[in-house]
């Protein structure tokens, strides 16, 4: 089974060759502080600001969603989201985006949104038409 | 709370399920242990008695299963919503063609789903597998018992916080949560369902799930047979069984992934197939080991090398799946994956689960590697098994790497455990990171899934084999590169790894298709590997074309470019704004939002697609129809369902992105409608009246003064609106109107049109969506083009047919009757007897008009319907016949006013929402992608079917 050794340490080397270019393309997630001084693309955590605008009109430009959020750091910016305003946007809580910071504001081209499960849904659901 | 005796619950059938869970739950650790004592006993004759007792322990388990499943079932279909599942998945409203999806929706669903398969899998090995039967259905009503566990839903431990062990899919909604309500004893009449997300009321939510828990199912079998082998020694004689098994549940659980993409692409609006999320990774990740388990297992019956991977790989497969179900079940990747189940706290049941088994597979594996048999000699460079065998650590390695990458948050919660101030780390970019790795896979894939054909198992002499070999493989790269350039031309490779890959697909491809014909010479019941391998590449050039070649055609042209490095404006603007009617090009077509149209709560756009040459004749056209799916209330948008047109060569897909937020949420239309700002005109008819309005800019101080201008051009008292359903005793007046505004060009017609229907007011306004303004009729119309009967002052005539007679100035001739009279107010009735006077009149401005009062006798009765001409206020009524003079007696009256100026309103805050947010792209070759995946499962089938043939 030499040769099958062989190849299998190559293999590893190959595995760990290929697990050192990967962390390139991890990162923890960032804060906007840090998205700002970095400029990098980076992925940022945070809560949604009910209490702010949102603004999405597509007759303006369908391709344009803004809205803010507080950072792991309670940090709170305006964020562009480059698509269109998702369903049920107000309700997520937690959202993690994927951009960069441009000017004052984050620019983001992904968005991943964490809504509450209705099984955690304390509200016991009542006929409308029993009350 | 306790002292509450509840009415109208139906308990009975939850204790009949709760019954059956204990019972299964009892019934599968008595067959696990009855066939563990069979296996140990198995050349004694305690055999046939230990085995008797486990067949009947797994009858009863599987009875059991069967009962739950049954129970739930009724439960649903009845709604009864005093449970929580039911509450949870069903509604009132929910077609009973999605009960199946609305059971599995649920985590104690799919688990059931999974035992339900289990069941069945292990009543087929009671029947075939003969010497396996025992340790093999011990081993699955092992697994049995865990999966069972997750349902139990009862207490352990003591104290004040017992821990819950399982999560109970017949619990009472009551039991769950404290609310008010039950504090009523009638309170289950009063409760309503939640129904099933609607995003899964989709057909393929009715197929996927079966099929991929089939798969996940099936990959038990194998596992078993390897605990099985390890555990009686007999590392020989289990080759031949697993190998069907195995095939069979490659192909399925294939099956089952390749349906998940189909319906991500289908039917939801993700805009592709594969998105490596986490769920996705963690179910290929399994199908990855087992095929590899298959080849392996091909390599120990041909040369009895390999035996050892074969177990290794079947064990890691069934393992991968307990891992898989923990992952996507645990709520760990919350944060990564948009269709992970969330926690409901059985994290720890599930880690058991995992650590039970991995401890199993490595004490086993542990305690008789030594003995599994091995040849002395290692395989030769230049046979088939050395690079069947170097292929399968390509797809374990390919694994592991998925593996790794998508266990982020798993490592993440490991080191935040011992170092809580650990920032977890996060893959940026997830779908490049993958597939700059799974590409050079693949390519591996393709070269040795090609030459390795080519190849002998047991070589022992290749210099004689050298040249046929040679000649071969020869050929074969010759017709790849001639394919692969023809290839080209028709999608760009646009780097050179996606060309070496192109290559190598395509020489599977050749490969593979030289295999079937020269070598086993078109004997399908051989062809399966041909035919998987060929369906491979196939599906790797289908890849290439539909992903590398995907084209978003309502790619906006208007981007700002440079925004973001690394992101070319095509990936950002994906949507595009389309106006009604108005046909926008987006090459090479030119698309129109034609229609919508709205049936309960689905709302279906139809989208034109036209293309044309260069003289602009059209060259193909066709409509797609993307729809959106309302919630209950009519203010939120649930799903939004793409729609695709199919070519041979090509997809073009169409989505609704978004609507105006007044299409969206009907609430807020309300509130909008509320808040026009509607000015009164008063218009003369015929004669322009203008409006000034003025507009404050955002952000400027500064006001912008436009002056609108309304014409009345005429009445229509039997108008028509799009939206306007006449009823029988409707007094409904339309107004056709032109208004236009200084700043913008074209004069604009619309006819809003008011209703009085008993004493409620219907208003149908129209929008001018150029001029961002709404127009409706007041009120105060009816006053200003009706004249009350009671100010008339009729006078009669009696006239002979023909006669005239001047009247105010008017000519009037009664010029005949006309029996078949039509009269707006008029539905003719069997028993009557009716005529109308044909009275013709010349106006002293020299214009003619006509007039059809009618006369009738209904029921013995006679009735009178009086016409009028609203220009001149004319009013004719027909009150009379004498037979005997043949004479006609009218009444005619003159309003003393003409009609008034028409009081009309308009508003000029109404913001257009005539039109879609439209996402729409090219996927050129995707067929390549679903023909070759399926090729390749179908192959496994082939194989699978010649091999169950065969005796054990």
């Amino acid at each position: 089974m030499k040769k099958i050794y062989i190849v299998a340490i190559l293999m590893i080397v190959a595995a760990i060759a290929l697990l050192t270019t990967a962390a390139d393309d991890m990162s923890t997630y960032a804060t906007f502080s840090q998205a700002t001084r970095s400029g990098d693309r980076v992925k940022i955590a945070g809560q949604l600001s009910k209490d702010k605008e949102m603004y999405y009109n597509p007759a303006e430009d369908p391709n344009y969603f803004s809205f803010y959020i507080k950072d792991t750091e309670g940090e709170e910016r305006k964020v562009v989201l480059l698509s269109e305003k998702p369903q049920d946007f107000e309700l997520s809580e937690q959202i993690v985006l994927t951009g960069q910071m441009k000017d004052e504001a984050f620019v983001a081209t992904d968005m991943l949104m964490k809504c509450p499960s209705k099984y955690k849904d304390e509200e016991v659901y009542i006929k409308n038409e029993g009350k | 709370m306790q002292d509450i005796q509840y009415i109208g619950e139906h308990l009975l059938p939850g204790q009949v399920g709760q019954a059956a869970i204990v019972a299964s739950f009892v019934a599968s650790l008595f067959a696990g242990i009855s066939y563990f004592f069979a296996t140990q006993r198995r050349d004694t004759e305690e055999y046939e008695t230990w085995r008797g007792m486990g067949r009947w322990g797994f009858l009863v388990h599987g009875l059991s299963i069967f009962t739950i499943i049954g129970v739930m079932f009724y439960l649903m279909v009845n709604q009864y919503y005093e449970y929580q599942y039911v509450q949870a998945h069903v509604s009132e409203d929910l077609p009973f063609k999605y009960i199946f999806s609305a059971f599995w929706e649920g985590q104690e669903g799919s688990f059931l789903l999974w035992m339900f398969w289990h069941v069945i899998l292990g009543l087929v090995l009671m029947a075939t597998a003969r010497q396996w039967e025992a340790p093999t259905l011990s081993i699955l009503s092992l697994i049995q018992l865990f999966i069972g566990s997750m349902i139990l839903g009862i207490y352990v431990g003591f104290g004040d916080e017992p821990s819950r062990l399982g999560s109970n899919p017949l619990m009472l909604l009551r039991d769950v949560m404290d609310a008010p309500i039950f504090a009523k004893a009638d309170y289950a009449a009063q409760l309503t369902g939640s129904g099933l997300n609607p995003l899964l009321q989709n057909y393929w939510m009715t197929i996927h799930p079966p099929t991929l828990f089939l798969g996940f199912a099936s990959t038990s079998i194998p596992f078993c047979y390897a605990i099985a082998a390890l555990w009686t020694k007999e590392h020989k004689a289990w080759l031949q069984p697993t190998l069907r098994w195995a095939l069979f549940s490659g192909g399925i659980l294939g099956i089952g992934i390749l349906m998940g993409g189909a319906w991500a692409y289908e039917a939801l609006s993700f805009g592709g197939y594969w998105a490596w999320d986490p769920v996705e990774n963690m179910s290929l990740v399994p199908w990855l080991i087992l095929v590899a388990g298959i080849h392996t297992n091909l390599i120990a019956r041909s040369t009895g090398h390999s035996v050892r991977s074969t177990y290794i790989y079947y064990l890691l497969t069934f393992l991968f799946i307990v891992y898989s179900t923990f992952l996507t079940r645990s709520g760990v990747l919350g944060d990564t994956s948009v269709h992970a189940f969330t926690e409901m706290g059985l994290e720890w049941q599930l880690v058991a689960f995992i650590v039970f088994f991995l401890g199993l597979s490595g004490a086993m594996m542990a305690l008789r590697f030594k003995g599994i048999p091995s040849p002395q000699k290692e395989e030769d460079t230049a046979s088939k098994e050395f690079w069947m065998f170097i292929g399968t650590l390509v797809l374990l390695f390919s694994a592991l790497i998925i593996t790794a990458s998508t266990s982020l948050p798993v490592y993440n919660k490991i080191v935040q455990f011992f170092d809580p101030a650990f920032e977890g780390r996060v893959i940026t970019d997830p779908e490049p990171h993958y597939n700059k790795y799974q590409l050079w896979i693949a390519i591996f894939i393709g070269v040795l899934s090609g030459i390795a054909q080519y190849l002998r198992y047991r070589e022992t002499n290749f210099k004689k084999y050298a040249s046929k070999f040679g000649l071969h493989t020869g050929i074969a790269l010759a017709a790849t590169a001639v394919l692969t350039y023809i290839a080209t031309l028709w999608i760009e490779a646009k780097a050179w790894q996606y060309l070496v890959l192109l290559f190598f697909g395509i020489f599977t491809i050749a490969t593979n298709v030289d295999y079937l014909l020269t070598f086993i010479r078109g004997n399908l019941k051989l062809a399966g590997s041909a035919f998987s391998h060929i369906g491979f590449g196939i599906m790797v050039v289908g890849i290439l074309a539909s992903g590398l070649n995907k084209r978003i055609i309502s790619n906006n042209p208007f981007v700002m470019d440079g925004l973001i490095e690394g992101a070319t404006s095509e990936e950002l603007r994906r949507n595009i704004l389309l106006f009604k009617d108005s046909p926008l090009i987006m090459p090479p077509y030119e698309v129109t939002y034609i229609a919508d149209t709205v049936d309960t709560f689905t709302r279906t756009f139809t989208v034109n697609y036209k293309r044309r040459d260069k003289e602009g004749n059209v060259v193909e056209e066709f409509n797609l129809h993307p729809n959106v799916l309302y919630d209950k209330s009519f203010t939120k948008i649930a799903a939004s369902n793409p729609s695709t047109k199919r070519y041979w060569n090509r997809d073009i897909f169409t989505h609704i992105a978004s609507l105006p937020q007044v299409e969206i949420d009907m609430e807020y239309r309300r509130q909008r409608e509320d808040s026009l700002n509607y000015q009164v005109l008063n218009a003369p008819i015929g004669q322009s009246v203008s409006l000034v309005d003025t507009v404050p800019l955002k952000e400027v101080d500064t006001f912008v003064v436009k002056t609108y201008r309304a014409t009345v051009e005429h009445i229509n008292r039997t108008p028509t609106h799009p939206d306007y359903q006449p009823e029988e005793g409707d007094i409904a007046i339309g107004a056709t109107i032109q208004v236009e505004r200084d700043d913008e060009e074209g004069v604009f017609t619309v006819n809003p049109v008011l209703v009085l229907r008993g004493q409620l007011l219907y208003s149908y306004p129209e929008q001018i969506n150029a001029l961002n303004a709404k127009v409706r009729l007041n009120e105060g119309v009816f006053d200003a083009v009706f004249s009350p009967e009671t100010d008339l002052d009729y006078r009669s005539f009696t006239f002979r047919q023909g006669d005239k007679i001047e009247y105010n100035g008017y000519q009037i001739q009664f010029a005949g009757f006309n029996r078949k009279p039509e009269h707006p107010n008029y539905v003719p009735r069997e028993e009557d007897v009716a005529v109308s006077a044909m009275i013709s009149v010349q106006a002293p401005d020299g214009n003619s008009y006509l007039a059809q009062p009618v006369y009738l006798i209904r029921g013995n009765r006679p009735f009178n319907l009086k016409d009028e001409i609203p220009e001149k206020g004319l009013h004719f009524r027909f009150t009379g016949i004498d037979p005997t003079s043949e004479t006609v007696e009218l009444q005619i009256a003159q309003a003393s006013k003409t009609t008034q100026a028409i009081p009309i309103e308009l508003a000029t805050n109404s913001l257009r929402s005539d039109y879609i947010v439209l996402e729409a792209i090219e996927f050129p070759g995707i067929n390549l992608f679903w023909f070759g995946a399926t090729l390749m499962m179908l192959g496994m089938f082939v194989s699978m079917g010649r091999r169950i043939g065969k005796s054990v």
